[in-house]
């Protein structure tokens, strides 16, 4: 069996009655990762932000945005992938401002980047060790 | 696919209390919205939004508490929230939210 990470991928629709299937994924791999439930609450509020920007902003040429979750030993990474630049401006605007304080005191990384075709935002959450 | 945010609403002569349960979302914000504005216009008492049976509420549901402030402002009334789970007052104090709204425990 291969010792690399599973990762877990999902397709939403632009729509805002799916932002909750996305939490509810986000809980269930969470959980598997041994995070608690306090951890899982913070990680369903941060991916829930990403993707109401998402929704909000739509997309031209396509109809659907992915979301892949990678589960590490120790940490959960996220990284949501849009074929248009929908997430290069997704939070450019002044009301941005909530959501952006919100996903960077929940989470360890956020962050943006681009490839040749695709935009990809990335947020990791690490398991800390109980003290 | 149906609404998971319900209200039950009570009032007293001073002041209106909001029961919010369930999910505010960007799918159930403006059901939250109609309803914080249509209470606030029609009444124009103090408003209690009571949080015990709210579990989940994201940056879209904070923006309408806040709108929802400052048009009870414009009636010269306040806004008491009561009632917050741990996770969702962490959101207040995170936003700063906290210092702008009377919150009770």
């Amino acid at each position: 069996m291969s010792s690399s990470p599973d990762t877990i991928e999902m397709s939403l629709p632009f729509k805002p009655e799916y932002v909750s299937v996305a939490r509810l994924a986000a809980s269930g791999i969470a959980n598997r990762i041994g995070f608690d439930v306090e951890v899982i609450e913070d990680i369903k509020v941060a991916i829930s932000e990403v993707c109401s920007k998402l929704v909000g902003l739509g997309s031209k040429i396509s109809e659907n945005y992915t979301i892949a979750f990678t589960l590490r030993k120790d940490r959960l990474d996220i990284i949501f992938k849009c074929s248009d630049d929908s997430l290069k401006c997704l939070f450019n605007n002044s009301n941005d401002e909530l959501s952006l304080s919100i996903i960077t005191a929940l989470m360890d990384d956020f962050e943006l980047c681009t490839t040749d075709k695709d935009y990809l935002l990335s947020m990791s959450k690490t398991l800390k060790e109980k003290g | 696919m149906s609404s998971e945010l319900n209200f039950k609403e009570v009032q007293s002569e001073n002041l209106y209390e909001l029961y919010v349960s369930g999910e505010v979302d960007i799918y159930t914000s403006q059901v939250l919205k109609s309803k914080l504005y249509e209470i606030i216009d029609a009444n124009q008492k103090d408003l209690l939004i009571e949080c015990s049976e709210l579990n989940y509420i994201d940056s879209t549901g904070l923006g309408i508490f806040v709108g929802a402030l400052k048009k009870v402002k414009q009636y010269n009334k306040q806004i008491y929230i009561s009632g917050l789970k741990d996770n969702i007052k962490k959101l207040f104090v995170i936003t700063g939210l906290d210092k702008l709204f009377i919150i009770k425990e």
